[in-house]
């Protein structure tokens, strides 16, 4: 009822052609974080929003930006396409200047009309379906890598490791099969070999597809699917005789992975978003997101601490926070680093590099690999 | 001699397919045998074996250790305990209906399924429960084929249940009873044999045999969940039907023509792994057209 009420006054204030002196007025800054903090998906929206407070505390103790205060306004999505469009018109209406967040593809898919018909800046944290591409306006800008990015990253990886013969198995599903998909292209435009293989969820038994995995000599297996089953595949791999490279995609990040291969899962390589334990710059921000919270960084938390140091600096770049300076000051970002690596964006407003990291089994728990 | 290596491997991988349909078609076939029910909750009967498996393994591991003496008493403990749940679910679910009509019983039998599924479901909030054994992965090498440890003991131990079977049925009174009925169940009951004891004694030595399959199986693919039991329950179905149903000889060939069906079918080129359950379905499917009495079933002959 409130947000009502300010939506009304606001609506108003617009209509009255005030907006300009609405906004002369803050002696603050406003950026609305939209992330679902109710809803299926409550757990990783609070983790991302204590993120995005913890970086604007720190912007604030240095002084602020632009010599203001970072204030943050709920912009609460609840993994809903209604619910954040609405919640996207209320953050408009009370005169954000920028937007960081975006969790769920569907649910930030509609808000790209909202802030793109109001030219504001609009930081795309987590959502990373390609299909958001095609329906950015140009005021967002993604800091997730996409699944185009994973299979370009595994690709690079199984290249490093002088792999020729790859076997892809997937799942049937749009995510692990998209990831295979184009896992496969692209490894067969750089000439190499690919077994493609494609098994039922919920299968026990792996016996054929192992069988055809050690006929074929392929030099690595990738699970581009999820771990439940993944851990099956792995461990019938390893029991089957199989010796060489094994990789899972970042649907397979999982604990429970170790629970099921038993220790066939020794030397496993996983690709993964960057969570904050395996990212070598984030310690300090896990120790004080602990300290503030009492709980680990969710997975997704470090990309909502970069979205909103990314937003601060590109209005510090841009001198003011006019909506399309600010846009333009993020389009030319050139390596800008905190804690999830250099951000820069390709003409699609994507992140020019990919941002996955590898991961290693060891001991039963999941390693930051170097490679 | 790579292709000789797969032919290999495919019939190792069919045997070890092959002994888990086997050990559960042999439920379906005895029951379906005594009291003409297909018990659809076979499958689900399975499920719970592994999970009492894998309650009685972590019970044991502590004196006997999780390598194969404790995996055998939790084998053993499992048998057991399942044997008598197949008894109870007998006297609560099917006693009283044997003599509704046909659709009646069948239909229960689907309650039953509903209710081990839903029970594990609510126990393990669905979840994959991580079977761990000190079994190892070792095994026998030549050249691409190989033929692990676990395969080998689990085959072993599937054969030796299922000759323990054969013995039983043919040679021991009981085993001989179970066949009068199976033939004549009003004649058994004029003759003094008692019809329900027999019935009890079959429904605890095939939930014994499904508890005896799902704990190897657990261990043998290291994971295990509530809805495990739905497909091969249906795959077993299929095998007791190829065999014939009713024909315990024929479940045993069954289950492996199946196994084999299934390790050769998707190692045709162009044929991946995900065809697998059509190779089943589809022979369950002709099987019923062109010879719906199985390869050892007979014919149901009327008499006057």
């Amino acid at each position: 009822m409130k947000n009502g009420m300010t939506a009304l006054a606001s609506a108003v204030a617009l209509g009255l052609g005030l907006s300009g002196a609405v906004q002369a007025q803050n002696d603050s800054i406003l950026i609305g974080v939209q992330v679902p903090t109710t809803g299926s998906e409550a757990t990783y929206g609070q983790d991302m929003y204590n993120a995005a407070e913890l970086a604007a505390e720190e912007l604030n103790a240095e002084g602020g930006v632009l010599g203001m205060d970072i204030e943050l306004i709920n912009g609460d999505s609840a993994c809903d396409p209604q619910q954040s469009v609405n919640a996207a018109g209320n953050l408009v209406s009370r005169g954000v200047q920028g937007i960081v967040g975006g969790y769920c593809s569907g649910a930030t898919m509609p808000t790209l009309k909202v802030y793109g018909d109001e030219g504001l800046p609009f930081v795309i944290t987590a959502s990373n379906s390609t299909q958001l591409i095609p329906a950015n306006p140009g005021n967002a800008f993604m800091i997730n890598s996409t699944g185009a990015d994973q299979s370009k990253k595994a690709v690079d990886f199984f290249e490093s490791q002088g792999v020729e013969r790859l076997a892809i198995i997937d799942q049937g599903d749009s995510y692990s099969q998209d990831l295979a998909d184009l896992t496969a292209e692209r490894w067969e435009s750089m000439g190499h070999e690919v077994v493609r293989e494609t098994v039922n969820k919920g299968e026990q038994d792996f016996s054929a597809v192992v069988s055809n995995v050690r006929s074929n000599d392929v030099d690595a297996v990738f699970w581009t699917a999820y771990y439940a089953d993944g851990g099956l595949l792995i461990r019938q791999l390893r029991q089957g005789g199989y010796r060489d490279i094994i990789a899972v995609g970042d649907g397979s990040n999982s604990p429970q992975l170790f629970e099921i291969a038993g220790g066939a899962a020794e030397g496993v390589y996983a690709f993964s978003n960057p969570t904050a334990e395996f990212l070598p710059a984030a310690a300090s921000f896990i120790e004080n997101y602990r300290a503030e919270y009492g709980q680990d960084p969710g997975p997704y938390a470090p990309l909502n601490y970069d979205g909103l140091k990314l937003l601060a600096w590109a209005m510090e770049k841009a001198g003011t926070t006019d909506p399309a300076a600010v846009v333009d000051a993020l389009a030319s970002a050139d390596g800008e680093s905190w804690l999830t690596g250099p951000i820069t964006f390709t003409d699609e407003n994507t992140l020019a590099r990919s941002n996955f990291i590898i991961l290693e089994g060891e001991d039963g728990a999941w390693t930051y690999s170097e490679n | 001699m790579p292709a000789l290596e797969t032919f290999l491997q495919a019939i190792v991988n069919g045997l070890v397919l092959g002994s888990f349909y086997a050990l559960i078609a042999l439920g379906y076939t005895m029951i379906f045998g005594v009291i003409k029910l297909l018990n659809f909750a076979h499958g689900d009967v399975y499920m719970v074996g592994a999970f009492v498996g894998f309650g009685a393994l972590s019970l044991v591991s502590g004196v006997f250790g999780a390598g194969w003496t404790g995996l055998f008493i939790a084998i053993l403990i499992s048998m057991v305990a399942v044997g008598f749940l197949g008894v109870i679910i007998q006297r609560v679910a099917y006693q009283p209906m044997l003599s509704a009509p046909r659709l009646s019983i069948l239909i229960t039998a689907l309650a039953v399924s509903l209710v081990l599924q839903n029970g594990a479901l609510s126990l393990t909030d669905g979840k994959y429960t991580a079977f761990r054994t000190d079994l190892g992965f070792g095994g026998f090498e030549f050249g691409r084929l190989f033929i692990s440890h676990q395969a080998i003991v689990l085959v072993a131990t599937a054969a030796v249940l299922m000759i323990a079977l054969e013995f039983f049925v043919s040679r021991t009174m009981y085993g001989r009873a179970m066949r009068a009925v199976s033939i004549d169940k009003d004649m058994c009951r004029l003759l003094g044999i008692n019809v329900n004891r027999v019935v009890a004694i079959t429904f605890l030595i095939g939930s014994a045999l499904a508890a005896a399959a799902g704990t190897m199986a657990g261990a043998y693919y290291g994971s295990i969940w509530y809805f495990m039991g739905f497909l091969i329950g249906l795959k077993a179905f299929t095998a007791a039907v190829i065999g014939g149903i009713g024909s315990i000889t024929g479940a045993m060939l069954g289950g492996l023509i199946l196994g084999m069906l299934e390790s050769f079918g998707t190692q045709i080129p162009w044929i991946g792994s995900e065809w697998k359950d059509v190779f089943t379905f589809a022979i369950l499917i002709l099987v019923l057209v062109f010879k719906p009495t199985g390869l050892l079933g007979k014919s149901e002959v009327e008499r006057m």
